[in-house]
């Protein structure tokens, strides 16, 4: 696989970031992201911290992650690497995520079965995953604040989604499928 | 006998990979499925335990599957499930991301990541609510996540684990003086 920088790095807007960035930006995901809710993680980090992309581009790679089959989180890591170095970068991106945290799984499931049932462990627990869906749900409130202050479009979308699979439980791919060609307009529009 | 257990391992999960659409809940109501019943590799228990520890670790909860592969064919198990799950689907996304990110830069391709972001967004506010009304319902998780996220909009700078270990410490506190 080569470096396909050469090629698309003449577009605007990637900034030079290197391999060994990348690498450690996701390895500290991988290990710190307890209680589930990467993509969340990975948009502070990538966006909020480092600016190694906007927001747009952020979320547009996230609703294709969501979209193709896979975890979204290795998508999403594969999309961001790609984006930043190419192929290797999504490599680096997507070995740096997994592998730390799968050495670390196999060490837990050892130490488990000593823990694991003691209900104040599984409160704990619970209540860092209770955090991280916040942290989730904050990624999601703030960007729809801002897009928002720029139109009243993405808003009406947001909700939609939100009540459609939400509250009324209906799957999310067809769903998505039919709002695509909708947000598409409306972005071509607004233009 | 055990190269057989790994073709097992690459059949279950490669198909998997490609079929699972809409991400990590439905992958996993598949695996167990097919770990438990289809294959009879393991006890609902079981299942549940290795669940249970792939959502305390941090990382991708998708790594169920290295502990799946751990626990019915040891380190070339937990080597060989997780690259047939991760494999397809990664490189199905990788010539996706390609192709898209070719295009960067350009007005129609700027516009069409404008139009998808708000999907992104939705889905972000809906999986967080989906999650939480899935979990077992106490009325002291949804006010964790909530002020979580209070949290984390007012103060973006902070650092999560500082939020997410408090988190922990409240519930955990909250159901000892509860019991």
């Amino acid at each position: 696989m080569t470096d396909r920088r050469e090629t698309i790095g003449q577009a605007p807007g990637v900034p030079q970031v290197s391999l060994a960035q990348i690498m450690l930006l996701f390895a500290r995901i991988g290990l710190t992201s307890f209680g589930g809710g990467l993509s969340a993680w990975i948009y502070r980090e990538v966006v909020d911290r480092y600016r190694w992309m906007g927001e747009d581009e952020f979320l547009g790679g996230l609703t294709m992650a969501q979209i193709l089959p896979g975890p979204n989180v290795i998508n999403l890591s594969i999309y961001i690497g790609q984006r930043l170095r190419g192929g290797i970068g999504s490599l680096v991106a997507v070995g740096a995520l997994l592998l730390p945290p799968m050495v670390l799984v196999v060490i837990l499931l050892g130490i488990f079965h000593r823990f694991g049932d003691l209900p104040w462990v599984h409160d704990l627990l619970e209540g860092i995953a209770a955090g991280a869906i916040g942290l989730t749900f904050s990624v999601g409130v703030r960007s729809a604040r801002r897009a928002a202050a720029r139109h009243y479009w993405p808003l009406l979308m947001i909700l939609a989604i939100f009540v459609m699979i939400g509250l009324m439980r209906w799957p999310m791919l067809p769903v998505v499928l039919c709002l695509i060609p909708v947000g598409l307009w409306a972005a071509w529009r607004e233009r | 006998m055990r190269n057989n257990l790994y073709w097992q391992l690459i059949a279950v999960f490669a198909p998997l990979s490609l079929i699972s659409l809409g991400g990590g809940q439905s992958i996993i109501a598949d695996m167990n499925k097919q770990v438990v019943e289809f294959h009879g590799w393991m006890s609902q228990a079981d299942f549940v335990d290795l669940f249970g520890i792939s959502r305390a670790a941090p990382g991708p909860g998708s790594l169920l599957v290295t502990l799946i592969g751990w626990k019915v064919a040891g380190f070339p198990g937990a080597v060989v499930a997780s690259l047939a799950l991760f494999l397809p689907a990664g490189l199905l996304a990788y010539f996706v991301a390609r192709i898209w990110n070719r295009h960067q830069g350009r007005a129609w391709h700027r516009a069409c990541e404008r139009g998808l972001a708000p999907i992104a967004t939705g889905l972000l506010v809906t999986s967080a609510f989906v999650i939480l009304s899935s979990t077992s319902g106490e009325v002291s998780l949804w006010i964790i996540a909530f002020a979580a996220a209070a949290i984390f909009v007012l103060r973006p700078g902070l650092n999560p684990l500082l939020v997410l270990g408090s988190a922990g410490v409240v519930q955990m506190l909250v159901q000892i003086a509860l019991r």
